[in-house]
Parts: structure tokens; C-alpha cells; sequence
């Protein structure tokens, strides 16, 4: 398989970690307290499960990422600790750009 | 179209899709194992079938939650305790899934397997899956 395709893959990982780190703004910055202050459910209602399938893509392409090798483990920590902290997915973009770059250079293992 | 008439062709289309996404995920994990027990026995296979589980697999597991997340929806089964229960074993199952993904991808290139053992949980995760859903209890 090409590094091409991992460098996709990454690409994949980077654009599911952006996404995930989105929704959950949306959801704890803008749906929430809309819920609190303004009484507005609705927002809750389509955020909650929009987030939450983000989340669950975001996961799974961390998992298969992390088994494939070539993460620290605290890297692999980083990578699941940051779908818990709202913002922290926008950071993981250049973790994984870090990495993207490593595998062009061969560095991966 | 309501939402009961519906409601057999989600459950077809779920039970089909669970099918395919099963099928693969056992199919990989076999062959892994046989990767594992007799180095370079797989290599002629593991590109076709980490195609397979890059366009068939992988978009299964996807179908598979969306039908089951809209059946579950529909039918207001989410504070049954069968479905929570049995949603644990699905959220394994799909990490298990993503697990042989990233392995079936090392041994492509070319890279050692680490010693994991996925099928007697796959089984188990299958077996609990499907007694659950029929059951209900």
C-alpha cells in the first residue's frame, strides 16, 4: 500500500478530529446554553446525536490508526484525550500533520 | 410513507448490512491469525482484502450504525436495558474492527503483526449481539 494512501488516511484522521472538536463546541458552547438560558431544546436534540456519531467516527479511525503503529503511547493518549476537551481537536491537526510529514519521510515505523 | 411501514425494510437493511460487516470482520481475523501462525502464508491475499475491508467492511459497519441508530430511534428502544447492553458489544465489536484494520494495513506493508487474538471476542460479541435482539429481555 502506497504512502499516499496513509498519508489519506491521516488526512482522514485530521478532518474526522476537526469535525468531532466542531460538533462538540457546538454542542457545549451554543446548544447548551441555549437549552439553560433560553429554554430552547432543539439545538440539544440535533447537536446530541450529531456529536455523538462524530465522536464514535472520530474514535474508530483513532483506534485503527493507533494499531497500525508508529504512535507513542502518549501520543495515543493524546489522541483520545483530546475528543474529551472542547477546542483540543483543532490542536490535534498538527499532530497529525507531524506524523503525515513523518511517513513521507520514512520515519514511521 | 409512516414510520411502521418503514420499519421492516430499516430492519432488513440492518440485518443485511450486519451480515456483510460480521463476514468481514471474522474473515480478517482469521487471516491475521493465519498470518500469525505461519509468517508470509497471507501475502498473495492481504491487498484484496484490505481492499475489501476498505469498500466493504468498513462502509457495512457504517450502514450497520446508521439503520441500527435510526431503528432504535423509531422504535423508542433506548432506555431499554438489552439495547444499552448490546450497544457495549456493538462499540467492541467496531473497535475490535478498527483494531484488524490498522493490523491487516501493517501487514500490507509489510510490518510485524503484534500477537492479538480477536476471535474468540468476536464470537462472543456476535453471539451476545444476536441473542440479545431476539430476545429482548
Amino acid at each position: 500500500m502506497s504512502d499516499d494512501y496513509e498519508s489519506t488516511q491521516l488526512r482522514w484522521l485530521g478532518m474526522l478530529s476537526v469535525l468531532e472538536a466542531t460538533t462538540l463546541v457546538l454542542l457545549v458552547a451554543v446548544a447548551v446554553p441555549l437549552k439553560h438560558i433560553a429554554g430552547w431544546n432543539v439545538a440539544v436534540h440535533v447537536m446530541g446525536p450529531v456529536h455523538g456519531l462524530a465522536f464514535l467516527g472520530y474514535c474508530w479511525a483513532a483506534i485503527q490508526a493507533i494499531a497500525e503503529g508508529g504512535w507513542s503511547r502518549s501520543e495515543a493518549v493524546r489522541l483520545f484525550a483530546v475528543a474529551f476537551i472542547p477546542f483540543a481537536g483543532f490542536a490535534n491537526a498538527r499532530l497529525i500533520a507531524r506524523k503525515s510529514a513523518a511517513l513521507r519521510t520514512g520515519v514511521v515505523q | 410513507m409512516s414510520l411502521a411501514t418503514l420499519y421492516p425494510w430499516l430492519k432488513a437493511l440492518h440485518v443485511v448490512s450486519a451480515f456483510f460487516f460480521v463476514a468481514g470482520t471474522v474473515t480478517t481475523s482469521m487471516v491475521l491469525a493465519a498470518e500469525r501462525a505461519n509468517p508470509g502464508s497471507v501475502e498473495p491475499v492481504a491487498g484484496f482484502l484490505a481492499k475489501s475491508e476498505r469498500w466493504l467492511t468498513t462502509p457495512a459497519m457504517l450502514l450497520v450504525w446508521a439503520f441500527g441508530l435510526t431503528l432504535a430511534v423509531t422504535a423508542g428502544w433506548f432506555s431499554s436495558t438489552w439495547l444499552q447492553i448490546k450497544f457495549a458489544f456493538v462499540v467492541v465489536l467496531s473497535a475490535v474492527h478498527g483494531i484488524q484494520s490498522g493490523q491487516l494495513r501493517r501487514l500490507v506493508r509489510n510490518k510485524a503483526l503484534k500477537p492479538r487474538t480477536t476471535l474468540p471476542l468476536i464470537l462472543v460479541c456476535v453471539m451476545a449481539v444476536l441473542v440479545l435482539v431476539v430476545v429482548k429481555p
